[in-house]
């Protein structure tokens, strides 16, 4: 059936009796994390995913799907599946009870970004840097540096710094007039006022 | 200060983001895929109101109020270049104006940071950093579908030659260039235009995409004298379709 809209493409096709085929892939691009720095001297927060065909399109899908009206100094994206993620941890339980120790592993150590779950239903917080031969040993490493205060932490997520997409300091200038652009905020608006205001006409 | 050089040279510019912007905002709810469709509703958000910051500057020279400008002229008083007013087309020849042009724009306003008329070169600032992120994603996409499957680099292969003597006209010249570089108003359109080459060149080099010779290109001229095609006046029309039935709207 041929129509513009995905779904109706999506449809099963009636098929010839005694045919056997392998599925079909579904025709949609890879998603890539999002993470984005509200304020300098802030930490960046994971605000979501984008659908892209690769890590340089989805900086630059990321931008506006995810900083158009809020304030923002910087973003970043990184494959989804280049995302460790440590088990999720039920009620008041801290994810470091989870992650095992790891002995020390041979190998170069490289920098991961760790990103701990503070409160269940946000976003992930990045936490800091950690040296690691392994996305283990990283989570292991992060048990050890952040785990000292007595905050409970749900989840912690593991990304290789070197698979990140950053903003680069030339396009730092990128959200410069996001501050002006108030006609994106619905209350720049005022449509609450404006009905109220249309109503009393109304009724008079 | 050449006060009709400067005039001249801010009309023809916000007329250009106006046109455009309303051209591109007419891809909102047909993009190619949602993260698309925001990203380019968003740039043409941004070239309607660089439009109305450039008008508002015409505003404070004298001219009338920048509603006015913008929805009460015929077409033959734009002086906005033919490539901003084609129709969209299909999402090749949309992409590949918004290349051609906005590699052209971000140039302008670079220049214009110098201008020796301040309201404008303040204003080149921020318009500038707003059109890094459009070069930035115009030249992404190119770099993206000039060499990824033979039917998309036809596609924007076939695009481009179709558009390039369009986008020569955005540098046709004004009657003021000797004028407005004395004055150190705008580095002129000459100038312009051989930077704008180099970086066109630049970028279509790393794709699959052929690059026509410029010698053998002719510029469709016309528009900054307002002499447009059969395409500009519905736009306006549709533009202008509530401020003519209520020009004290409000929303």
């Amino acid at each position: 059936m041929n129509s513009l809209d995905p779904r109706v493409k999506r449809l099963p096709v009636i098929g010839q009796p005694g045919q056997i085929e392998p599925k079909a892939p579904l025709d949609q691009f890879g998603t890539f994390e999002v993470f984005v720095q509200p304020k300098e001297g802030k930490p960046f927060q994971h605000e979501g995913i984008v659908h892209a065909p690769n890590l340089e399109m989805a900086f630059v899908l990321a931008k506006e799907a995810f900083t158009r009206r809020f304030m923002c100094v910087s973003i970043y994206v990184v494959d989804t599946r280049h995302v460790y993620t440590s088990p999720m941890t039920e009620g008041n339980v801290s994810v470091f009870g989870f992650i095992h120790e790891t002995p020390a592993q041979a190998g170069e150590k490289i920098s991961y970004e760790i990103y701990q779950l503070i409160k269940r239903g946000k976003q992930h917080i990045h936490a800091g840097t950690v040296q690691a031969v392994s996305p283990q040993e990283a989570m292991s490493e992060a048990k050890k540096v952040f785990s000292t205060d007595n905050k409970v932490i749900y989840n912690l997520w593991a990304i290789r710094t070197s698979d990140i997409r950053f903003t680069k300091p030339e396009e730092q200038e990128l959200w410069l007039t996001l501050p002006e652009k108030k006609f994106r905020d619905a209350s720049a608006y005022k449509a609450g006022d404006k009905l109220t205001e249309f109503l009393d006409k109304q009724k008079n | 200060m050449n006060e009709l050089a400067l005039k001249e040279l801010l009309y023809k510019m916000a007329d250009d983001q106006l046109i455009l912007g309303h051209r591109n905002s007419e891809w909102t709810g047909f993009g190619p895929l949602l993260e698309e469709d925001i990203a380019f509703s968003s740039m043409a958000q941004d070239k309607i109101g660089q439009s109305h910051a450039l008008y508002s500057i015409l505003h404070s020279l004298g001219e009338q109020e920048p509603d006015t400008i913008a929805f009460t002229r015929h077409a033959d008083q734009f002086h906005n270049c033919l490539l901003t007013e084609l129709p969209n087309g299909e999402y090749d020849f949309s992409l590949i104006r918004h290349f051609l042009y906005d590699t052209a724009e971000i140039i302008r306003f670079d220049m214009l940071t110098q201008s020796s008329f301040k309201p404008v070169a303040e204003l080149a600032v921020k318009v500038r950093a707003e059109l890094r992120y459009h070069t930035l994603h115009a030249n992404t996409w190119v770099k993206q579908l000039g060499s990824a499957t033979e039917e998309s680099i036809s596609r924007l292969q076939h695009s481009l030659e179709y558009a390039l003597p369009y986008a020569l006209g955005i540098f046709e010249e004004s009657p003021y260039e000797k004028e407005l570089i004395a004055e150190g108003i705008f580095g002129g359109e000459q100038a312009l235009k051989e930077k704008w080459k180099t970086k066109v060149e630049e970028v279509i080099n790393q794709t699959q995409l052929q690059l026509p010779d410029w010698k053998t290109m002719q510029p469709i001229l016309g528009g900054r004298k307002g002499k447009h095609s059969e395409h500009l006046q519905p736009l306006l029309d549709e533009m202008s379709e509530v401020f003519n039935i209520d020009p004290t709207a409000e929303w």
